[in-house]
């Protein structure tokens, strides 16, 4: 059974809802068990859309965006799985996997957005410099929009429009292509750990840097916890260090003020 | 041991005197509604700043109502917090009430960055232990299998849960309200030494971060014969230093930056080409 216009169009604008809450990992309707539901309520046929998303869901349960890597697209899986089982006919399992396709072309320009959104943050800092709160919305609402219409658009192709052409388009993507995005997202956030450093970085605080940075290179760990307590015990360091040093310079003081005999003290 | 002289040269003392007895710019529902704006928390999520733009428009409306009239001070304020940031958006609450109640205090802006710094990483860790590693798999498998069966529960069970969560962020956010004001109250009279504190956590925290999120890793293999072959990762670059590429890359980039003054717009630009062309080549 083939998609209608109507459907296409109830399907894109539901992608758009399931996809910005995916971006904003709100209130997981972008998860192939809620996206599949719905996909087979707008299809006429609700029992195909949750079994297609339950199985999706139970696929996807292991695969998570943690630690910034980007799993393929869970709303395009859910919404494809159930349209793909509608259209061809094949079995839940199989209509997952021919879903993957659109899925992983869905994760490719999430992660061009990723490093692309880079460039939105010249005009954001510019913004907070001048206190400019409207543009600093604006910019978080253009970049959020641009992710919508993208759901949009993808979603009416792959299910209404040119369902050929797109999985056509993802197996001709050379694998160098998307691996560059991986790579590109791996070391951008170098510019923004300089930016940082940039403001906040002295002599002084170096050594404290080395020892963060050698502690978490060693410690094979998923969380930078340990790194953190660490942290904390230099900085009670330093503090105890700060206080103790303080407290000898007011004895010292006192002692001066006692012996006032002496009146070289008053330069500063 | 010579005295590490304090490196304020005239920045604001005056803080402790304005605002500390009059009472406060924020009520229960401002920080009720701080926790349901972190929603916007990946507004603007990219690969440079991460969720640093959302973070900013989660906290604007409260830094608004602290700074009133003093746009130099929300200047500030708003650049601050536009400074990199990744952490769990389930919990993230905590980290803006927490923070907010040291802004309305008008705590040292360094005290407030370095702790900002310093709870994120970790916070982001035990965010994805709970959320995504221990509870998603088990609400997705339960309600899973019932969808399976075409029972409805499964996916209406499925949303209630995540609705439930999202629902914890208001209290997520006046735990961390509450935290934070009984914490300035104790910061106040050592607020230099704090902020000196806080900010050696902060750049620990920043030398684990270069190691855990900045990945560079070298794919190109030299091969001697048909049986030696030297990957210049594994046997070169990572017996020297593990990380040590992130971490010059880092450098680099601090120092075209600090000394040169190029602008961020051409780093990223030179960094995302130079990713795509070395993915092209192999070499990365």
């Amino acid at each position: 059974m083939a998609i209608t216009l109507g459907q296409g169009v109830a399907l894109a604008v539901m992608a758009i809802i399931c996809g910005i809450d995916f971006w904003l990992e709100g209130f997981y309707i972008f998860r192939p068990i809620i996206v599949g539901t719905l996909t087979g309520i707008i299809i006429g046929d609700a029992p195909l859309g949750m079994m297609c998303g339950g199985i999706t869901e139970l696929a996807f349960a292991g695969l998570t965006p943690a630690g910034g890597t980007q799993p393929p697209n869970p709303v395009l899986a859910g919404v494809m799985a159930t349209v793909l089982a509608h259209t061809t006919g094949t079995d839940a399992k199989g209509a997952m996997a021919l879903a993957l396709p659109f899925s992983f072309l869905m994760q490719y320009i999430i992660l061009f957005c990723y490093s692309a959104f880079s460039f939105f943050m010249r005009g954001a800092d510019e913004a907070a410099a001048k206190a400019d709160v409207h543009k600093i919305n604006l910019i978080n609402i253009e970049c959020t929009a641009i992710i919508a219409l993208l759901y949009g658009i993808v979603v009416f192709l792959c299910a209404f429009v040119a369902q050929d052409a797109m999985k056509a388009l993802v197996e001709a993507m050379p694998a160098w292509l998307s691996h560059g995005f991986e790579i590109a997202g791996g070391i951008l956030p170098a510019v923004g750990f300089a930016m940082l450093l940039k403001v906040m970085l002295k002599k002084e605080f170096m050594p404290f840097l080395l020892i963060g940075f050698i502690m978490a290179s060693f410690l094979n760990f998923s969380n930078l916890l340990p790194v953190a307590v660490i942290g904390i015990a230099l900085a009670l360091f330093v503090y105890t260090q700060d206080e103790s040093r303080d407290a000898a310079v007011k004895k010292a003081l006192a002692g001066i003020k006692v012996a006032q005999e002496e009146d070289e003290e008053d330069g500063i | 041991m010579a005295s590490s002289a304090p490196d304020k040269s005239g920045t604001p003392d005056a803080t402790s005197g304005i605002s500390a007895g009059t009472g406060k710019a924020l009520t229960s529902s401002d920080v009720t509604k701080l926790g349901l704006r972190t929603l916007f928390l990946q507004a603007s999520f990219n690969y440079e700043r991460m969720q640093a733009g959302g973070f900013l428009v989660t906290q604007l409306p409260a830094l608004q109502k602290i700074y009133k009239d003093d746009k130099k001070g929300l200047a500030a304020a708003m650049t601050d917090n536009l400074e990199f940031i990744n952490t769990s958006p389930h919990i993230v609450a905590f980290l803006n009430g927490l923070l907010i109640a040291m802004e309305e205090a008008h705590e040292d802006r360094k005290t407030i960055k370095g702790l900002k710094l310093a709870l994120f990483a970790p916070l982001a860790g035990i965010g994805d232990a709970i959320y995504w590693f221990t509870l998603l798999p088990i609400v997705a498998g339960v309600c899973s299998s019932m969808a399976m069966e075409g029972n409805p529960v499964g996916p209406l069970l499925f949303f209630a849960v995540y609705v439930a969560i999202f629902c914890m962020r208001i209290f997520w956010v006046h735990l961390g309200y509450d935290l934070g004001t009984r914490a300035v109250s104790k910061i106040r009279e050592a607020s230099e030494k704090v902020a000196k504190a806080a900010t050696v956590l902060g750049c620990t925290v920043i030398g684990g971060l270069i190691a855990s999120y900045v990945k560079i890793s070298v794919a190109s293999q030299i091969v001697i014969n048909k049986d030696v072959t030297i990957k210049l990762q594994g046997d070169f670059f990572d017996k020297i230093l593990p990380n040590l590429l992130p971490f010059g890359y880092v450098f680099l980039m601090y120092y075209l930056l600090k000394k040169k003054q190029v602008s961020p717009v051409i780093l990223i630009v030179v960094t995302f080409v130079l990713a795509i062309a070395l993915s092209f080549l192999g070499v990365l």
